[in-house]
């Protein structure tokens, strides 16, 4: 039996506001009463949807933010960290997701940030340089620690945050996500750095949606929900089915529905528009009732198009017509009016106002027609908030609550209740999936699908191709700026196909 | 899920939260009313209203600025030109009053109206756009009175700020009236919530279907609007047209005003009631210090520290709270 070092008892974390402070007495808590606890030279894995509180309950371990309620035990003792410096003190590192490293540093400046080696007064680059690069090596990677980080991958990015985290000679490492932009190779060299570190003792705690990664390098894994601790698995007992489960909760209706029924009437017509000087000219169309799938890979152009349609970019030449007229150029505010949304691939920057409350954000593409005298009715403008809420079953403590405490998919949600909230005709959605739990994914196939129904006419850009295939009347592959094919036929709907032809 | 009634406490650590600068005022009006002699006085009281009544204006103007993100330096400046333009119309030129208030008002929003285009067309930043045209404008305001003051105003002009109805002077009225136009625009209509998505996301705020582009012009507009009627009652209520009156140094003291206040250097906060009782503050202190007999460098030097505490105030404020 190994010993336990680290144990988490009863941990609650309630939903805060925009100052971080604990809204206590409401029903929404983002972590309910969980338990976890690390064992010596073991590699514990945490599962769970988006929004089920793994993050939080990392940052709670990495010093980053306080539980409410709830003890930690290191050692067996009573522990509280009062910031991620003490964590790293008493040997815990954390690898973030998105990574914290300084762009403008070299490696070994990254990697030293904040304890420099020092000869008397100055700073000694050569044995930084010398020590970073021993670290490297050791791990198997041949990046010169000169190297400016802006200029590296990301992958290679990540293993300078492995290295940096190591080389504080931690206990228990904290990676969430690893892998995400990892190669094959390299998530090899990553797990038999892993398996390595837990054969000198170290225990890490690791986060991922990859379920094929979990049996090769999990000795336990623990699953969450909706910010409650649901159970501890031994990998022995690994099913995969069971996991799913224990994440879901119940089982998942099909995914994708298709109730509606393509009409006659072109909606979107776009004719011989040029995303660029150097691209080929676009042609499409949309039906009303159609959802049509526009797949491509990153930077093909997807969102330029999108974007250029929304009256937010510039383009060079070509016809955008919608319901027969010209809408090109127009503002946005314009496009809005006569039903034409653009929904933006990134709701932080271009979604949400993130400071701002749920029913500011569901009602502010619709203040011009909610109050056409311009005097806000407080109680009128609730009142539709909270049934865009119920409607969209968004989790949130009040239409009040700041939109930055949210999960993303409930964050995706009230950018969708605002864009519904507009009465459109003309969907674009782009990347409406992205980076929201399955339950959430699955309740906006359907209000694509009846929105669809009801005869709006829907353009899905997605990266996702099961997405693509399983919603789409009509796919447009794009390629380089432009449109590389059609598909129109339901039996050509396939992965292989359309990659095929964004290649 | 009907969102719950707000319990009393609930309902006052909001407002101290939204209003810090009330908290800030009362603070300071108690520890006055027992350390400073002659303070407590009904008196005293209505002089600071009437002090503050006129900064008061300029300061909501600058509020909406600062919830943009950006800022109008220019502002005191464009104090000086109004009040000027207004004094030589009057005077000078011997125009009917209200077309010469009509000009004045005029100026005021065309000064907006460069600043605005120049931040939101020509996209340079605001600081230095209103630092340029805030030269541009106190050279203006020197050529076309070549320096000179004019005094002694025509008595029928003067009767705008100094007439008394129902016991309140006409000063502290407009003031009045404005703080509820303002208060009305800024947090019961639509411009004043987009305003608020303009300034915390300008991208979304647009995409979201503001006229962000109009908007944030308009902006610029009403604060040196707002200006102008400001500088009318100041050049009756000194009896001068000055050009250099206002200057960077009033442009300063307004914008602490909104600080205190609660308003936002990085744009999407600011409230009528934080900039009211963000300038009755300082008023206050200026009140004291007067009262004090103490030296007027010492009063700069208490406002550098008003200032730092209401800031550190509004720190503690927003992690306690």
């Amino acid at each position: 039996m190994k010993k336990t070092i680290l144990e988490m008892n009863a941990i609650t974390k309630f939903i805060f506001d925009e100052h971080g402070q604990p809204l206590r007495g409401t029903t929404v808590k983002i972590l309910e009463d969980v338990h976890f606890d690390v064992k010596e030279a073991e590699v514990h894995v945490l599962v769970g949807e988006n929004g089920a509180g793994k993050s939080t309950l990392m940052k709670i371990i990495g010093g980053i933010i306080p539980a409410d309620e709830g003890e930690m035990l290191l050692d067996g003792e009573v522990i509280t960290f009062a910031g991620p410096r003490e964590s790293l003190a008493h040997g815990i590192g954390f690898i973030h997701q998105e990574l914290n490293l300084c762009l403008n540093l070299d490696v070994a400046q990254n990697i030293f940030l904040g304890r420099e080696r020092q000869k008397k007064l100055f700073i000694d680059k050569a044995s930084m340089y010398t020590e970073a690069r021993e670290m490297l090596l050791r791990l198997g990677f041949d990046i010169d620690p000169k190297t400016m980080v802006r200029d590296l991958s990301t992958a290679q990015q990540q293993i300078v945050e492995i290295v940096k985290v190591l080389s504080y000679d931690c206990r228990i490492i904290i990676m969430d996500e690893p892998t995400a932009s990892l190669t094959k190779s390299e998530i090899d060299k990553l797990f038999a750095i892993i398996h390595d570190l837990r054969r000198n003792g170290i225990s890490i705690i690791y986060i991922s949606h990859r379920f094929e990664e979990l049996k090769e390098i999990g000795d336990r894994i623990t699953v969450l929900r909706d910010g409650r601790y649901i159970g501890t698995v031994d990998i022995e007992d690994f099913d995969y089915d069971k996991i799913i489960s224990m994440m879901v909760g119940r089982k998942l209706g099909a995914m994708f529905q298709s109730s509606h029924q393509v009409q006659d009437e072109v909606v979107l017509e776009v004719k011989g528009l040029r995303i660029s000087r150097n691209t080929e000219p676009i042609n499409l169309y949309v039906r009303s009732g159609e959802v049509v799938g526009l797949s491509g890979l990153v930077g093909a152009g997807r969102t330029e198009l999108g974007k250029s349609i929304f009256g937010s970019r510039t383009y060079y030449g070509g016809e955008i017509l919608y319901m027969g007229e010209e809408i090109g150029g127009l503002h946005p505010s314009n496009l809005i009016e006569k039903g034409v949304i653009y929904l933006s691939e990134d709701r932080k920057l271009e979604g949400l106002v993130l400071d701002m409350s749920l029913k500011d954000n569901i009602t502010m593409a619709s203040l011009k027609r909610m109050y056409p005298k311009t005097k806000i009715d407080f109680k009128r403008e609730e009142v539709v908030a909270q049934e865009s809420i119920d409607k969209l079953n968004i989790v949130a403590n009040s239409v009040e609550q700041i939109c930055n405490t949210l999960s993303g998919g409930n964050q995706q949600k009230v950018v969708v209740a605002k864009w519904l909230l507009t009465n459109p005709k003309l969907l674009i959605l782009d990347e409406p999936t992205r980076g929201i739990d399955v339950n959430a994914k699955s309740e906006i196939y359907k209000i694509i699908d009846q929105l669809a129904s009801q005869g709006v006419a829907i353009l899905m850009i997605s990266s996702e191709l099961p997405e693509i295939i399983g919603m789409s009347d009509r796919i447009y592959v794009m390629k380089r700026g432009a449109i590389a094919a059609e598909l129109t036929d339901k039996r050509e709907f396939i992965q292989e196909k359309i990659l095929s032809h964004t290649l | 899920m009907s969102t719950t009634q707000l319990l009393f406490s609930e309902k006052v650590r909001r407002f101290v939260k939204r209003n810090g600068s009330v908290v800030i005022f009362l603070i300071l009006a108690i520890i006055a009313s027992i350390f400073v002699k002659n303070f407590f006085a009904l008196n005293n009281f209505l002089t600071i209203i009437k002090q503050a009544a006129i900064p008061i204006i300029a300061c909501l103007g600058i509020t909406l600025v600062l919830m943009t993100g950006g800022i109008d330096l220019s502002l005191g400046y464009t104090l000086g030109l109004c009040s000027i333009t207004v004094g030589l119309l009057v005077k000078g030129v011997g125009l009917p009053i209200w077309l010469s208030i009509f000009i004045t008002l005029l100026v005021g929003l065309l000064v907006g109206f460069i600043n605005g285009i120049l931040v939101q067309v020509v996209k340079v930043p605001a600081f230095i756009v209103t630092l340029g045209t805030g030269y541009i404008i106190f050279g203006i305001a020197q050529i076309v009175s070549s320096g000179s003051d004019i005094n002694r105003l025509p008595a029928n002009f003067r009767a705008i700020g100094v007439t008394n109805i129902f016991g309140l002077n006409t000063t502290v009225l407009i003031s009045l009236i404005i703080c509820v136009v303002m208060y009305y625009l800024l947090h019961h209509s639509t411009f004043g919530r987009s305003l608020s998505a303009f300034g915390f996301n300008a991208k979304a705020a647009r995409m979201s279907g503001i006229k962000t582009e109009r908007l944030n012009i308009s902006v610029y507009m009403i604060c040196s609007f707002l200006v102008a009627i400001a500088a009318i009652l100041l050049t009756i209520r000194v009896n001068c047209a000055q050009p250099t009156m206002g200057g960077g140094v009033y442009t300063f003291e307004v914008i602490t005003g909104a600080i205190i206040g609660g308003a936002s250097l990085f744009g999407g906060i600011g409230t009528v009631i934080g900039s009211v009782f963000g300038v009755l503050t300082i008023k206050v202190l200026e009140n004291c210090i007067n009262l004090l007999n103490v030296s007027y460098y010492t009063y700069q030097a208490f406002q550098g520290i008003v200032i730092l505490l209401a800031i550190i105030f509004e720190n503690v404020k927003n992690r306690r709270l």
